[in-house]
């Protein structure tokens, strides 16, 4: 036994130790990459609480002399007219994106569940069909949007910015859900069924529940993308009061001289909702991504 | 418990049947495989019986009711998957109450019911836990107990044994056979091992190309195999199928072989030759049923060994015959090497003749 042990003991450490030109580069590349996201965002906060002066000062502060939360202060406050307008914008993304969520969700779970269960004359080539749009760039339909918006009169509302999204953010919602409801066994429905559950109930009560990472995935997915997007926002809405967070933090800033410390400030807390949202569902996100990879 | 009737159902899908003219009786209280290979309809079978698939044509009877129209709910059945299709977020206890509380019992009800079916399947100490903490064989009975806690009609399982390893599906073999004896459930019972329809049913339902070929009990199933296919997929290892060729002449008949040697035929099994509507018939032996002889003895034919597979209790000799692999059980002091030469004597009381052309198997008068 002692000698079995022994050469364990003793051959582990050797192997640990054997240098590893891909750990190594893997390792390196990863602090690379965190650095890469890393900093921006670092450098962002550290702006944000600088005073205006010392965030044009060159060579920069690298460390602000005297930290300020000014900007925030302005930010928040419904008192002075900067608030006002960013605390309106907050509003407005807040509910362009969470009607979006909610929407998006609403249709793709029943839509995948129907793509993944059951077969009816042209599932096939709608389960492309719905693909086709994430095929070409999002700027070729700005135009004809514009165009369609205008007819239906949806021009300067939060509506139209939401049915866009919708268009965009649904195709893959579909299909993230649709992989999660091909790997939730069939049989498991049937027993509810047999045991005295409905079709429906059987959903409801059995499927659903089991199906929440991929529902929470998606819709963490539509949130962001609507929570970030720029050009559509930019083109369909004019009004001042309307703005989302995106269009109005650039009109608002780049008026006369640019408060970087304001504008960081903003953008900080505008990624502030993303990076709580993503952090508390993570896991679910990731293991949205991977069902299906390995066979449980 | 109800009676369960199938009467001329088919499901096709497209222009697949998989499920052609199936006609069944099913007693109350009586336990039925249905058993055959894989795509032989069996599976549909069931699924059509429980309601998850609808029938293209035919009709259901569970206890007096037609029953082709109605939900899986209405049917008062209760099924075991072969994955067993526990509800992954619920509790032992919770999977145990679901259709109790879908069928909106009082609470206490549910409760006593819940505890009295762990109780019998002896698993009260596991109603907190969740499936994924537990081991193959005990969600295999939490899959059971959801079936019984409800006193249904009807018990559907759908290869509840096939997940199991093996020792394991021995044990719940016995466990299932006890419950339908203490139960007196009706049961029907989809495998596609041959050895769990025999050991397990009352009738066992024999099913090949969505036909149903046989129905009868094991004992009489394996004793009169009514075609080639029954023959050959019923009983380990397989019944041996020798193709030859009959003649007959003054009152008997002969088999002969393409290599050479003949059989001559008990007047019995003369007569059985006699009916068939070609001269090519196959003659079929069980490997208890031939003898081997180390030297040549009258009615003996001759062949050679080809493999040797020793299994302690008996050894399996694999012999080749007029092309055919024949299938013998020595004892293991019989001592038989590959390419010995052996001879083959036919128990001629238990053999079973084919016609080549219909399969059917020949029958005396």
């Amino acid at each position: 036994m002692s000698t079995v042990s022994e050469t364990i003991s003793r051959g582990q450490p050797a192997r640990r130790l054997r240098i590893d030109g891909w750990r190594w580069g893997g390792r390196a590349f990863l602090v690379f990459m965190l650095l890469y996201t890393a900093l921006p965002m670092i450098w962002m906060l550290l702006t944000s609480i600088k005073s205006g002066f010392a965030a044009m000062q060159f060579p920069p502060q690298w460390w602000p002399d005297q930290p300020t939360l000014a900007s925030y202060q302005k930010l928040l406050d419904p008192q002075n007219s900067v608030g006002q307008d960013f605390l309106r914008f907050f509003w407005n993304s807040l509910i362009v994106s969470t009607a979006t969520t909610i929407l998006s969700v609403i249709v793709a779970v029943p839509a995948a569940y129907a793509f993944s269960r059951f077969t009816f004359p042209g599932r096939n080539f709608l389960f492309f069909a719905v693909l086709l749009r994430n095929m070409f760039p999002a700027v070729i339909f700005l135009v004809p949007l514009f165009i369609l918006m205008r007819a239906i009169g949806l021009v300067n509302t939060h509506g139209s910015l939401v049915l866009t999204y919708l268009t965009f953010g649904l195709p893959l919602a579909i299909w993230l859900l649709k992989g999660f409801y091909d790997n939730i066994p069939v049989q498991l429905e049937q027993a509810a069924r047999i045991d005295g559950a409905t079709r429906f109930q059987a959903f409801i009560l059995i499927v659903m529940p089991l199906s929440a990472p991929g529902i929470i995935a998606t819709a963490i997915y539509s949130f962001i993308g609507a929570w970030n997007e720029y050009i559509y926002a930019y083109t369909f809405l004019s009004k001042n009061e309307q703005l989302t967070l995106p269009v109005g933090i650039q009109r608002f800033f780049s008026e006369n001289t640019t408060d970087f410390p304001g504008l960081m400030a903003a953008s900080f807390m505008m990624s502030v909702p993303v990076v709580v949202l993503f952090l508390l569902l993570q896991r679910y996100f990731v293991r949205a991504l991977t069902e299906g990879a390995v066979k449980h | 418990m109800a009676h369960v009737v199938l009467k001329d159902l088919v499901k096709t899908y497209g222009s697949f049947k998989a499920v052609n003219e199936v006609s069944l009786t099913i007693n109350d209280g009586e336990f039925v495989a249905l058993v055959g290979p894989s795509g032989c309809g069996k599976t549909t079978t069931l699924n059509l019986v429980a309601g998850l698939t609808s029938a293209t044509s035919g009709d259901i009877f569970i206890g007096d009711r037609v029953v082709n129209d109605l939900d899986p709910k209405d049917r008062d059945i209760a099924m075991v998957f072969q994955n067993y299709a526990l509800y992954p977020q619920k509790s032992v206890y919770m999977n145990l109450a679901f259709p109790l509380q879908m069928r909106k019992l009082p609470k206490g009800e549910i409760d006593r019911k819940v505890r009295e079916a762990a109780r019998v399947l002896d698993m009260t100490q596991l109603l907190e836990r969740k499936p994924r903490e537990l081991s193959g064989g005990q969600q295999q009975r939490v899959a059971l107990g959801r079936a019984l806690v409800r006193d249904p009609a009807v018990f559907l399982m759908d290869e509840p044994l096939s997940n199991l390893d093996a020792k394991l599906r021995v044990q719940m073999r016995s466990e299932i056979k006890r419950f339908h004896q203490d139960l007196k459930a009706t049961i029907i019972y989809v495998t596609h091992d041959q050895l769990e329809a025999v050991t397990m049913a009352d009738r066992m339902a024999v099913m090949n190309g969505g036909y149903l070929q046989q129905y009868d009990s094991p004992a009489q199933v394996f004793a009169h195999p009514a075609n080639m296919f029954v023959a050959s997929f019923v009983g380990s290892p397989a019944m041996s199928l020798i193709p030859l060729e009959a003649s007959m002449g003054n009152g008997g008949a002969v088999l002969t072989s393409a290599e050479g040697w003949s059989l001559e035929l008990s007047p019995r099994n003369a007569q059985k030759v006699a009916r068939a509507t070609t001269k090519k018939v196959v003659l079929g032996a069980r490997h208890s049923t031939i003898k081997l002889h180390k030297s040549a003895v009258p009615g003996a034919i001759p062949a050679k060994a080809y493999t040797v597979e020793p299994t302690g209790d008996v050894t399996f000799v694999q012999a080749l015959l007029s092309g055919a692999i024949v299938n013998i059980s020595v004892s293991p002091n019989i001592a038989v090497t590959p390419d010995e030469q052996i001879w083959l004597e036919f128990d001629q009381e238990r053999m079973h003749l084919f016609d080549s052309e219909t399969e059917m198997a020949l029958e005396a008068n």
